[in-house]
This record gives C-alpha cells, structure tokens and sequence, in this order.
C-alpha cells in the first residue's frame, strides 16, 4: 500500500466514525423536530413515521395557549438574569482581586472558592427549604436568586480569575505609576480589556442556571412562579402525555441559547479549558 | 495553582504583602455573599442533621443518632453501591467517547468546525429536555430505541427499558452519557492541541508507531487534563439528580435510586429531615474525599 492510499483510507475510516458519532447526535434531535410536528394520532402510529403525513404547527402554538410557558419563561429569565448580573459583579471584582493581589488569607480564599464549586447543591436543600420558610422567600424571585447564586458566584470567580491572569500585570503598574487609585485601575484600565471574558462568563452563569432544576423544583410550589425546567418536567406526570408538545417546547428553550453558544464556541470553550490545560 | 506564601514572608522587611492587601476589599463582597448564601446554610444542615424534626413544631436533638442509623443501615449502603456504579458507568462513557472523539476531532480535514459543532450540542441542552426526549425514545411502543433495536434485529420484542429492574440503571446512564461526553471531549481536545508538534515528528523520526507515540507522547502530556475532568465529572455525576428523576424517580423498586434522589425522598417526601440532612452531609464529606484526592493528584505534578 503506497503512503497516499492509506493516507486516503485513513480519511475515509475518519469520516466514517465521525458521522456515525453525529448521527447519535442528529437522529435525537430530528425525532424531537419530527415529533413536534405531528398530531396527537400521528404520534402514536405503528409504524413509527419520520415524516408526518399531516404536518403541523399546534403544537409550537398550543404551548403558549395551553400552558403557561410565557410566564415560566419570564420567571426563569428573571431569576437567572438577575444571578447572572450579581455574580458577574462580584466575581469580576474578586477575580481581579484575587490574581493581583497576594494578600492574607488569598490561599484560604481560592480554596473555598474550589470547595463551594464542589459542594451538592443537595446539601444546601434542605437547610435552604426551611431558611426560605422562615424568611418568606419560598415562591420568590429574591428566594431564588439566592439560591442560585450560590453556586453562579464561586462558577463566575474561577472563569473571571483565569481571564483576569491572562491580562498582562504590567498594565496594572502602569496606571499606578500615572496616579490612578486601585479601584480606578481595575474598573477604567483593566476591566474594559476582561469584557470579552465578562460575557463569556455570562453565558456560562446564564445556561447553567437555565438548565438548574433542584432548587426550583424545592423552593417553587405556585404555579405563577414556576421555572421552565419544572414547568416542562411536570408535563410528564400528566396522565396522557403530549410528547408532541413537551417535544415543541423542547426545543424552543434548548435552541436559543445552543445557537448562541455555537455562534460564538471557539472563544467560549477556551475560557472554559483554560484553567484545566497547562501550558 | 496557587502556593500558600510561607508564615515568615509576613516580616516586615519583607514587603511581600505591602500594598497587597487591598486584594481583600476586592473579594470581600464574595466573601460575605457565599458565607450567608454557602456557609452558613452549610452548618444549618449540619445542625439539623443533628434532630429527628419536621421542620416545624418538632425539634428533638438526638445528636449523632442519625449517622448511626444511616452506616447501619443496609439500605444506605444498597443506594451508595447504585450511585458508585452510576457514576462509574456515566464517566467510563464520557471518557471513552470524549477520548475517541478529542483524538479524531484533532486531525486536519475539511468540515471539522461542523462535526465539533454537531458533537457539542447534547452537552447545551438542559437536562430536563435530555431527559424527556430519552423518556419517549424509551417509550415501551411507539418509542425510537426499540424501534431502532428491532429493525437491527438486536431485540426480538419491544422492551420496557426504563420498567424493568435489570435495565433500568443502564437505560438512565445511556442519556447522561449522551449529555455529558461533550464537556470530556472539549477538554481533552484542548489538551491536545497544547501539545507541541515537534513532540509528534520526533516520535517519528525514532520510529514509533500510532500507538507507540500515542503511549508515550499523547497520554503522559494529557495526563493534567484527564487528571482535572475526570475528577470534575465524576463529583458532578456522584450527585447527580435531575435526569434519573425524569426517567424513574430512583425507581423502580430501588434500581435507580441513587443517594440524591435518596435524600431528595427521604425529605420531600417521607419528611424525615434530619435523616436527610445527616445523609447529605455524608455525601459531602464523600465528595470532599473525592476533591482532596483531586488536589493531591495536582499539586503532585505541579
């Protein structure tokens, strides 16, 4: 065998297991489509038919009429917005904290940090089910807010401090050489430079709190106040499942942000891997 | 990772920390938020774990009754053992398929962007949309899985994957893998890519063979990465809860009840709080093992 016609199978073994790994990826997600787009009667025909003969839209319609998902997509878009914005705040502060400055207790620090980032948010259950009680912030937004920030902050601090310590230091004694106060540097010099890393941490804080679903599922008990995770996984209960809607509305809240996050992947996932590569 | 600074550099005339610790007022209000929001829910646990309470009106302390009770009960030990083989079949997967992938996604060809696009897209969905669409591919009739394994003449009758006792725990792993890999797969990819060429053309030029330099260059070079994800993931699947409550609700019987969805039942459920609060802490003692190792391991080759 010459070098170029193994070259050549070698391609071709290549494309060959690549398409057989999307093809687990793709036929899921083309069922979800397809299922979305039948009847009721469709849906549960033997044979299975990919291609609906009656194609239809009710269902991306009926989710909207039928069930609240207009309100628990607000609710869940509050919420997490609002963990999203706390967290960025605080974790570019001790993100840039923590990488320029050596002081006391910043070991302890960073490994709290590590530890909480650890934790079961099942541990925080329980304790949070009855503080939550007590404070009246059971089937609120500020309840759950907190909730989720508990585990956004310590995720935002470790995404900001890698960003942070890729940001030349040099710029930092520079401003200070000019005069300018500590806060001034960070907020005027160095933060503006960390804002691609600020939306990059974003969108990870914004997806793992649209997807988080214990918390939500403890501390929310009004139907008015439901998260999208729970509104879509109590379609199950329900004594004859729609699967052509629970599929519509499937797809309608992974979509969005599976876009987003494709459209803007090759910066998004080298913020991701930068702590766990060395270089 | 960050070396603590030794006690002596404290000293005065050495002005390490001079101008330093104005670090702190910068993490402060991190500091005070996961204290209220993390630490001190913490300890409330802790200290409920302590009670046979309804979170109510009954509050009897019976100290540590409640651990005794969970290491000698056998059913704990039941639900540890379904969790260990959970875990242990959802990262063998990932590691597995995210290993095979990283290295085929490291070549040089047309349409790479497309596949690594393709192949993320489990990973972006909530969990919640895993779930429910494995929950009807797993539909016992109209459902794709059996469809799928009948016409490739793997199964002879339509199978109740998630009904039965002896496939249910295989039948929730199969979906978490499917979610999971990706992350796995784009950490090792990154990893891969770190590694230098010249590593690679000098394997060659002394004559190693794929496998050989895939020994020798590869895995030692990766070693940090698969280090880091590997325990990453397996704290992250160990208290996992979303999907398998989709799927079974820990059911049926006990097949799929791992400690989560234990503690989540013995709470929510049967209002046994102190019992739960006590396993959960066990459970983070256990995942504070698994991180301790993962600090060792690290700081070892550092």
């Amino acid at each position: 065998m010459t070098r170029k016609t193994r070259k050549t199978l070698n391609m071709i073994a290549l494309y060959a297991a690549l398409i057989i790994a999307s093809s687990f990826v793709i036929i899921p997600v083309l069922w979800m489509l397809s299922t979305s787009i039948k009847t009721m009667e469709e849906m549960f025909t033997i044979p299975l038919r990919w291609i609906p003969e009656f194609p239809t839209l009710e269902s991306y319609k009926r989710i909207w009429t039928d069930y609240p998902f207009g309100r628990y997509i607000l609710n869940s878009v509050i919420v997490v917005s609002g963990a999203t914005v706390i967290s960025l705040l605080m974790s570019s502060l001790a993100g840039y904290g923590a990488s320029r400055f050596k002081f006391p207790g910043r070991a302890i620090f960073l490994t709290f940090l590590l530890v909480t980032q650890m934790f079961p948010s099942i541990m925080l259950l329980i304790p949070y089910f009855k503080l939550m009680k007590t404070l009246g912030l059971v089937d609120s937004y500020m309840g759950l807010t907190l909730a989720y920030i508990s585990f956004t902050i310590p995720l935002c601090s470790w995404l900001m401090l890698g960003y942070f310590e890729s940001i030349p230091k040099e710029l930092d004694a520079a401003a200070s050489i000019d005069g300018a106060s500590r806060f001034r540097t960070f907020w005027q010099i160095v933060m503006p430079l960390a804002l691609p890393g600020v939306a990059a941490t974003a969108i990870y804080a914004f997806i793992v709190g649209w997807n988080e679903y214990i918390f939500a599922l403890v501390l929310t008990t009004s139907e008015n106040m439901k998260t999208v995770p729970i509104g879509i996984g109590e379609l199950v209960g329900q004594y004859r499942i729609a699967w052509n809607d629970m599929m519509a509305i499937s797809l309608v809240v992974s979509i969005p942000l599976t876009i987003l996050f494709l459209f803007l992947q090759k910066y998004l996932v080298s913020s991701l891997t930068a702590g766990a590569v060395k270089q | 990772m960050n070396k603590s600074v030794p006690v002596k550099q404290v000293r005065r005339d050495k002005p390490s920390y001079k101008g330093q610790s104005v670090g702190i007022w910068f993490v402060l209000p991190t500091v005070i938020t996961l204290v209220t929001v993390v630490a001190y829910p913490l300890l409330y646990g802790f200290y409920i774990s302590l009670f046979n309470t309804n979170l109510l009106n009954r509050w009897k302390f019976i100290g540590f009754s409640n651990y005794l009770d969970i290491f000698t009960d056998a059913d704990f030990l039941g639900t540890l053992w379904v969790t260990s083989r959970f875990t242990a079949g959802a990262v063998t997967g990932h590691f597995v398929i995210g290993m095979i992938l990283a290295l085929l996604l490291n070549q040089e060809f047309k349409g790479r962007a497309i596949f690594r696009a393709i192949l993320i897209v489990p990973w972006l969905f909530p969990e919640v949309v895993v779930a429910l669409l494995w929950k009807w591919m797993y539909n016992p009739l109209y459902g794709l899985f059996n469809d799928i394994l009948l016409r490739l003449g793997v199964i002879n009758e339509a199978t109740s994957w998630l009904g039965s006792t002896e496939t249910a725990l295989f039948a929730v792993i199969l979906p978490v893998i499917w979610k999971g890999y990706p992350l796995v797969m784009l950490m090792i990819l990154a990893g891969l890519q770190a590694i230098p060429r010249e590593q690679y053309e000098v394997a060659e030029i002394d004559g190693a063979s794929w496998l050989q330099s895939f020994r020798y260059v590869t895995l030692p070079s990766l070693r940090h990465v698969l280090m880091v994800t590997l325990i990453l993931d397996t704290i992250w699947w160990f208290k996992h809860f979303g999907v398998i409550w989709i799927l079974t609700q820990g059911g049926p019987i006990k097949a799929t009840r791992v400690v989560s969805i234990d503690i989540y039942k013995t709470a929510f459920e049967s209002f046994k709080f102190g019992p739960a609060a006590a396993l959960a802490v066990v459970v983070f003692f256990i995942v504070l093992l698994i991180s301790f190792i993962y600090r060792r391991l690290l700081s070892d080759d550092a």
